[in-house]
């Protein structure tokens, strides 16, 4: 039977991936952040799940207005890295995991989640941007993923309690998984940031350190804020952490946080936090 | 109205993408979008003018990408992901079209900022 053995909350601000690939995060303004990821790549080491489940969000590469999924589920065996106008990333591409995909796909289905599947798309920094920080890739990335796009960006985005719904679902289509797999799940995004209009650089830490605590002991509590609550306290951007929701959802309700770090250098709280289920007493 | 975004009005500065934005903007958008496409980057640097005219931008949306009215063009109700795209072909950073859509020099909104380095 398949297992969620962990959660992975991460901002996936696409900087990260430019000052990865460029070799630059012993840099004073970049190694706090990259310092801050060791702790997950070494738990990702030592627990060595065979696959990832990324909850995701795409930035108008592999899907566009003209036809917008809500959610979306990756099936193939392969999924490359999107040109994002600057070139691809010189990464690997990645492994998908077609037989849990598809089995999550039919369970989700019948469980009333209508996702959208989708095939031979890319995957944009919305998934990938901070992975080489927590994971080796060379040659190849050690692990699988089955990649879970939320629409984020054209309202009506999925409400917080849909996506912490989904996490749920996600999880019991895993539990009945019949293959022996070790199964991390990640939310990507956030924390507080604005990047459009006047209101551009709006961060709030504050709000940022109740997200983190609520997520973690009392998620239902966030399931209750609407949109415009989130747009107010955490940015116009930051409204997507109802994806980290997402990946608490798989989570069971006693979670332990194992590490997190949090640096707000430019416009976004880039934030990574390290979960596990908590160990019965 | 979307019952998620009741009073938003209210947070001044923040224009949310939505499907009467998106409508309005579905063209201007995805002249935006093609510039992931090499071909359309290096028409548009070859001639803007033929560019937006294939594009089917109105005189209003071609006056605004003209202008690198960045606020204008968000206002208009371009969406900032593909707004992005457009900010590469023209050799600008994210962080210079914030300081932009905030109205400030790139030094000043540097000033604001806990590690500018952090770039």
């Amino acid at each position: 039977m398949a297992t969620i053995i962990g959660g992975i909350g991460t901002s996936h601000v696409p900087t990260i991936g430019v000052v990865y690939d460029k070799k630059r995060g012993e840099e004073p303004a970049w190694k706090p952040l990259f310092e801050g990821y060791r702790p997950v790549a070494q738990w990702l080491k030592e627990q060595k799940p065979d696959v990832l489940i990324v909850f995701y969000n795409d930035h108008a590469n592999s899907f566009f207005f003209d036809f917008y999924p809500t959610f979306a589920l990756g099936i193939s065996p392969t999924f490359e890295l999107a040109d994002e106008g600057a070139g691809k990333r010189p990464l690997p591409p990645f492994r998908g995991h077609p037989a849990l995909a598809v089995h999550l796909a039919e369970q989700l289905v019948n469980d009333e989640f209508d996702l959208t599947i989708f095939q031979d798309q890319p995957l944009d920094h919305g998934f990938h941007s901070p992975l080489p920080l927590m994971l080796p890739h060379e040659p190849d990335w050690p692990v699988a993923v089955v990649p879970i796009q939320i629409n984020v960006l054209q309202y009506p985005l999925p409400t917080a309690a849909r996506c912490y719904k989904l996490g749920q679902a996600v999880r019991r289509a895993v539990a009945c998984f019949p293959e022996d797999l070790k199964i991390a799940v990640l939310g990507t995004g956030g924390l507080s940031h604005q990047i459009h209009g006047e209101r551009t650089g709006f961060n709030n830490e504050p709000w940022d350190h109740e997200f983190l605590e609520l997520l973690q002991h009392s998620p239902t509590e966030l399931t209750k804020l609407k949109h415009i609550d989130y747009v107010e306290r955490g940015g116009a951007e930051g409204a997507e952490v109802i994806m980290w929701l997402a990946m608490r959802g798989c989570l069971p309700d006693s979670i332990t946080r194992l590490h997190k770090n949090y640096y707000l250098a430019t416009t976004t709280a880039m934030t990574v936090a390290l979960y596990e289920p908590s160990k019965a007493v | 109205m979307n019952p998620q975004l009741t009073g938003i009005e209210r947070i001044t500065g923040t224009y949310p993408f939505d499907l009467r934005a998106s409508a309005k903007t579905l063209r201007l958008n995805r002249f935006f979008w093609n510039f992931r496409l090499v071909e359309k980057r290096e028409l548009f640097h070859r001639s803007e003018a033929e560019a937006m005219q294939q594009a089917g931008l109105t005189a209003e949306e071609a006056a605004l990408v003209s202008a690198r009215d960045w606020l204008g063009l968000i206002q208009y109700g371009v969406n900032f992901f593909v707004l992005e795209k457009f900010a590469r072909v023209v050799k600008m950073s994210n962080l210079e079209v914030y300081a932009k859509m905030r109205g400030e020099s790139f030094e000043d909104f540097l000033k604001t900022r806990r590690v500018p380095d952090a770039r």
